[in-house]
């Protein structure tokens, strides 16, 4: 026992420390949720806690699926009062949220998110539409006899005779991140849609079940996809579930490299070599102009007035979510929340849009900060 | 044996002889190549960071003659501290900036000028004329803060070498500041900020306080709970546990648990002390007991290791005078072996100090402002803070994240050194 | 009192215990022939008092402070008017949380009723009382604890027996929490592991060759909700593994035998602590220098001589991680071939041997239980690693065993899963519970292999 007095002087600055503030009832707001909406979350909360007598909301950046989690496992103190989240809340989560008496969500969308496409500065700018995207990318393409077979694509010239003839070496998200999923849906998706085979089929109710196994017959696909498909949703699955299922799906014979969440290395990877192109939030893009360039898509460079006004192809809505129940009993969430969708913040020329945020369309703005004020539950 | 053969055979062990002392001196040589290899290494990541991390010591001023009338900050005379705390001290500097450039009229150039200040510098005004009130009323020259970006461009990062859209600063700030500069109105400065605040957005206002703070408490949890307990199991499987099933399963216990990846050990974190025993979330509390339980591991093995070299024979001698079994371990084998378990203890205590996975699932990866008062209070801790920055998007972070990267070498180094010198003392028996 | 108080008060009377035990223990002997006529050393006596005093008030002091909070939390909530009552118990959490605050001095009275503000009132009372009772108890309990083992101490009593049974009991649970922490790990992902084993069948799951996140749709690939093939990912983990220890091991014991056999002790006591540094560089910072220095070097190599490099390659993040375990086996083989008795060295070196052949032929062999053991807990130190991974080597998972190129490890994955955006009852997600449970599995055979491997050896040894 007498060996150790170090550790007992420790120990007893523990014991101390724990009482000091054990029974401490939280006034901080606590918020988790996607490191994607972190970055913005943290600006505002940094500018309320030092403009007003609040504390500084403690954020934590868990992933939107983690914070959600957490957020909906009930309420009370020991639970987070708002969560971020890179993408809408989705059904089955809302349904535990409800289970666990986290009955009034507020939902606040707080603005777009571009997803660049872009290479390094010493390598020509790449003039891409959105079919070439998909057909450089996706896992299957449909082939010269219009079955789908495996990308042979090796180079962007193979894909379309306009590009360089430099091997498709693409770094990006992984299939667990929001990041990824909105590439997929509104990159590859809208890629594939000018493929006539695919967006026929896309457009097939989920009545025309002989109309769409006809059409999978002609892309070669085999009988018990639709049936495991089916099983999968438990109903009979649209022409569009077969559509996503196809178009969503990126190869992975080496040509896409998931890189992993953190941008600013995939932008140092893209500057130490010149044939990769990457895929990251506007955010860094911006930030590292000199660096990288953004690729042209469909005709559109992503620069913020492009994103904002709906041009440019590839963006994405960020959210929070507020627990109703919190509100008043927590100080500061509903000033937080106002903090946060002020002009002063979120407007054109706030400080948000400062940071690489697309701010939103001014009538969505007022919805958002009248929903806000009233504190409006989600219905879902 | 003939003179002969003798002779031979001497011939031959020369020979040999030869051969062995040139395998010696070969082999010694793999031990200095080996040895000069961890250096180099060393060598390249050290100069890595230092030459990325020295500009964040350096913090920029920047003088502007600030107007502190009542009318410009929107006072009446006689406001209360309240009013003071919540004035137009924006506005104040905004103005003051538009009268030192009178040249800078259409919006975006506006905007350009506000941002060569950093937007601390609000509230470092406020501040200062809350510390001392006499200042309101007239206008005074003030040191304010500097935005990182025009920083990066006194600080030579940024040239107008690159094109103008490539970059942040832009060709007219350029010029304000090339100006500014002669006039003798920029001033650079120790940053002190980065050692006395907390986590920020701005690089220029970012400080490691309480990431400091809170590693010092995950520490303090971490050794206090795992030295004394990975030693004592340590003691307990060498010397004293009988040869049966239950040491056999705690022996491949302790085994497995190194291999655990260190996230896992935060799902154990989360699912048992946070969700389980209901402690506080982000707290160094919880991740100081998670971090020990990662380092447990090696401590005991370690320590097993160091306890199994002692020489029988000191254990011989000292049962042998009629001590027990508990005070031949205290006073002979554990002295003996210190050295060793100190080691296994400095090595785990570093891996607790770099470890950010495990801290992910029990809430510490966060944005906080405000140092932590003890144990239970929200904290981050060194390595996340690193890895916070190293992902943020401003381009100022990036020797924001080499200097933190800097000070938790330091660390490291302080808990070498006093590995070293424990050691020396415990070595001299 | 604060409980910091009360701790240092309880060793204060410890240490007050330890040597009225030790003087009693004198007292009771002086009658009949001193010191002598004891059945342990003084010192043993006191121990057992300070021992009696302190564990049981320590486990009062414990208890109280975990169940404080609750008790006081009930007994207020209990006064508050019905309609507090009435609520949810997570509601009533919230309302207490505001009178907590408010009676720390935290928020001000605007958001708070009258019930709170008396609440608040009570509240306080009742902590400033639990304290006092604490303190009294804890204190208490220590002195009866004391005046017990006091009160028993005779000359034939068996002190050092007692006091040596209780602290190897002390000893024992000690390491008995190594199973509690295994326990504790198998049951924070075995629940979430069982629903993911409900989509994707085990031997699916275990034996898969593709592990893939994603839809498949060609009649060639199966299931529907993407494949999560377990196999992949731990080759490429052995992989990453084993090009890490071919760097570290033969570095690392080759600058431990220069360390301990050849260098000065002065260069030996400088080198070592400065080659630790290496151990405690944040993983962040290999990433990059992986990412960014190693991987592109590696790749212009390998295309100068005509191979085919991906990018993004298990050697440069195998060969980052290897620097990063290079003290590892360093520091921990120099200590225990430093620990072999010099008695060896001597007799080896007396009977002619070279140094290098007294090193390789006595020094190694006598060491080698626990270098192994060094170089396994490296090897753990390898498998558990992610951000060197996940920036160097990337995430796709491709079953190679090729270092040149791309793989991923099942951290990593582990990792991404568990901090990705999607939602938590999604397979995608629970396969990170999974992959944890499995690997927690393979893990432990191997070391139960390794285990019976070296007791074998051990004992032929010896």
């Amino acid at each position: 026992m007498k060996k150790f007095p170090l550790s007992a002087v420790a120990l007893a600055a523990i014991v101390g420390g724990s009482a000091a503030t054990q029974a401490a009832g939280r006034d901080t707001i606590s918020i988790v949720g996607s490191s994607t909406v972190y970055p913005f979350a943290t600006v505002v909360a940094e500018r309320f806690g030092r403009s007003t007598g609040f504390n500084t909301p403690k954020i934590e950046s868990t992933g939107s699926g983690g914070g959600l989690k957490l957020f909906c496992k009930g309420v009370g103190a020991n639970t987070p009062d708002i969560t971020n989240s890179s993408r809408r809340i989705k059904q089955s989560e809302f349904n535990d949220c409800q289970n666990n008496g986290v009955t009034e969500i507020v939902e606040v969308l707080v603005g777009y998110d571009g997803i660049a496409l872009a290479n390094a500065r010493s390598a020509p700018k790449l003039e891409l539409s959105l079919k070439d995207v998909y057909l450089a990318l996706a896992k299957d393409i449909p082939g010269p006899d219009g079955k789908l077979m495996a990308n042979p694509n090796k180079t962007w010239k193979d894909v379309n005779p306009a590009l360089p003839a430099t091997t498709i070496e693409v770094l990006g998200p992984p299939p667990t991140s929001g990041t990824r999923d909105a590439f997929a849906e509104l990159a590859m998706g809208g890629g594939a849609k000018s493929i006539g085979e695919l967006k026929a089929l896309r457009d097939l109710s989920a009545d025309k079940v002989a109309e769409i196994k006809a059409a999978m017959g002609k892309l070669g696909l085999p009988d018990g996809f639709y049936q495991a498909l089916q099983d999968q949703k438990g109903k009979a699955p649209k022409g569009e579930d077969l559509f996503d299922s196809i178009a969503y799906a990126i190869r992975e014979d080496g040509a896409y490299i998931e890189a992993g969440e953190n941008d600013n290395l995939i932008v140092q990877k893209l500057d130490a070599n010149p044939n990769a192109v990457g895929i990251f939030g506007f955010s860094f893009l911006e930030e590292n102009g000199d660096k990288v360039q953004g690729s042209q898509v469909d005709g559109v460079t992503p620069t913020f007035e492009t994103i904002a006004s709906g041009d440019y192809p590839v963006s994405r809505p960020l959210y929070f979510y507020i627990k109703r129940a919190h509100v008043g009993k927590i100080p500061g969430i509903q000033e937080y929340a106002v903090e946060f969708t002020s002009n002063k913040a979120m407007g054109e020329d706030g400080y948000l849009p400062e940071r690489g945020l697309i701010p939103l369309a001014d009538e969505e703005l007022k919805k958002v900060q009248a929903d806000v004020k009233a504190m409006t539950p989600l219905q879902l | 044996m003939s003179k002969q053969q003798s002779l031979k055979a001497t011939e031959a062990i020369q020979a040999s002889l030869k051969k062995r002392y040139a395998r010696e001196r070969r082999f010694q040589w793999y031990g200095r190549l080996a040895v000069l290899t961890g250096f180099v290494f060393l060598f390249i990541l050290l100069f890595d960071i230092v030459s990325k991390g020295a500009p964040a010591f350096t913090q920029h001023y920047i003088k502007v003659n600030v107007d502190l009338s009542q009318e410009v900050l929107g006072l009446d005379p006689g406001a209360s501290e309240q009013e003071i705390f919540s004035a137009d001290y924006l506005g104040a500097i905004k103005t003051s900036l538009r009268e030192m450039f009178p040249g800078a009229t259409g919006r975006k150039e506006k905007q350009q000028l506000y941002r060569l200040l950093s937007i601390g510098a609000e509230y470092d005004l406020r501040d200062k004329v809350l510390a001392d009130p006499g200042l309101i009323g007239h206008s005074s020259e003030l040191w304010l803060r500097a935005h990182s970006e025009a920083g990066s461009y006194l600080k030579g990062q940024v040239t107008a070498g690159t094109a103008e859209s490539e970059r942040k600063v832009k060709d007219l700030q350029m010029t304000w500041l090339d100006q500014l500069r002669d006039q003798g109105r920029t001033e650079s400065r120790f940053n002190t900020t980065f050692f006395t605040e907390g986590d920020s957005r701005e690089p220029e206002m970012a400080g490691i306080r309480v990431a400091l703070y809170g590693s010092f408490f995950t520490l303090l949890v971490t050794f206090a709970i795992a030295f004394p307990i990975g030693v004592a199991a340590a003691v307990y499987l060498e010397e004293f546990a009988p040869r049966n099933r239950i040491t056999d399963l705690i022996e491949i216990n302790i085994n497995n648990l190194a291999a655990v990846p260190s996230i896992v050990f935060g799902l154990l974190g989360l699912a048992v002390f946070i969700n389980f025993f209901e402690l506080p979330r982000s707290a160094p509390l919880v991740g100081g007991i998670v971090l020990s339980l990662m380092t447990l591991p090696t401590i005991i093995i370690t320590s097993r290791a160091a306890i199994q070299s002692v020489s029988p024979s000191i254990r011989e001698a000292a049962l042998g005078v009629g001590a027990s079994k508990l005070q031949t371990v205290i006073h002979h084998v554990l002295p003996v072996a210190m050295p060793g378990i100190l080691t296994g203890s400095i090595i785990g205590m570093a891996q607790a100090l770099g470890e950010s996975a495990p801290l992910l699932m029990i809430g510490m990866v966060a944005f906080i402002m405000d140092a932590p008062a003890g144990v239970t209070d929200p904290a981050t801790v060194l390595p996340v803070q690193i890895y916070l920055w190293a992902d943020s998007p401003e381009r100022g972070f990036t020797e924001k994240t080499s200097a933190a990267i800097m000070v938790l070498m330091g660390f490291l180094i302080l808990m070498n050194a006093l590995a070293v010198y424990l050691r020396r003392r415990f070595e001299r028996k | 009192m604060d409980t910091t108080t009360v701790f240092l008060a309880l060793l204060l009377l410890t240490v007050a215990s330890f040597f009225m035990g030790r003087k009693r223990s004198h007292a009771v002997a002086a009658g009949q022939g001193g010191a002598r006529a004891l059945h342990s050393l003084p010192k043993h006596y006191g121990y057992m008092a300070a021992l009696w005093a302190l564990l049981p008030a320590m486990a009062v002091l414990v208890l109280w402070l975990v169940f404080e909070n609750g008790i006081l939390a009930r007994m207020v909530v209990g006064d508050l008017p019905a309609t507090v009552q009435e609520m949810s118990p997570s509601e009533q959490g919230l309302y207490f949380n505001q009178v907590v605050s408010y009676a720390r001095g935290a928020t001000d009275a605007s958001m708070l009723d009258a019930a709170q503000i008396r609440a608040a009132e009570h509240y306080s009372a009742l902590v400033s009382s639990s304290r006092l009772i604490k303190a009294l108890l804890v204190l208490l309990v220590a002195l009866c604890g004391a005046i017990l083992a006091l009160r028993r101490i005779r000359p034939a009593l068996r002190a050092r027996n007692h006091v040596e049974s209780i602290l190897k009991w002390i000893l024992f649970s000690c390491s008995f929490l190594a199973v509690l922490t295994t326990l504790g790990i198998v049951l924070s992902v075995l629940f979430e592991a069982i629903r993911f084993f409900q989509t994707i069948p085990v031997v699916d799951f275990l034996f898969g060759l593709e592990w893939s996140p994603q839809m498949a749709i060609r009649a060639d690939q199966v299931a529907a909700s993407g494949s999560f093939g377990f196999v992949p990912l731990f080759v490429g983990t052995l992989l990453i593994s084993a090009v890490a220890m071919i760097i570290a091991v033969p570095v690392g014991l080759m600058s431990a035998i220069y360390l301990s056999e050849y260098a000065s002790r002065g260069f030996r006591s400088v080198t070592k602590p400065v080659l630790e540094i290496l151990a405690g560089v944040p993983t962040v910072v290999y990433g990059f220098f992986a990412a960014l220095t190693v991987a592109p070097f590696i790749r212009t190599l390998g295309e100068s001589l005509g191979l085919h490099v991906a990018s993004e390659s298990a050697l440069a993040a195998g060969l980052v991680m290897g620097i990063m375990i290079i003290p590892f086996v360093m520091s921990l083989s120099d200590d225990i071939i430093n620990a072999v008795p010099d008695t060896l060295r001597e007799a080896s070196l007396g009977m002619g041997a070279t140094m290098n052949e007294t090193i390789r032929k006595v020094l190694l062999p006598a060491a080698l239980p626990g270098i192994v053991g060094g170089i396994l807990l490296a090897v753990s130190r390898a498998i558990g690693e992610t951000m060197i991974v996940v920036m160097a080597a990337g995430l796709s998972a491709k079953l190679t065993i090729n270092p040149l190129e791309a793989v991923t490890t099942i951290t990593v994955q582990i990792v991404t899963l568990l901090v990705g955006d999607q939602e938590f009852d999604s397979p995608k997600t629970l396969a990170a519970f999974a992959l944890g449970l499995v690997l927690f599995f393979v893990t432990l055979l191997l070391n139960v292999i390794a285990l019976y491997v070296v007791r074998k050896y051990r004992e032929q040894y010896e």
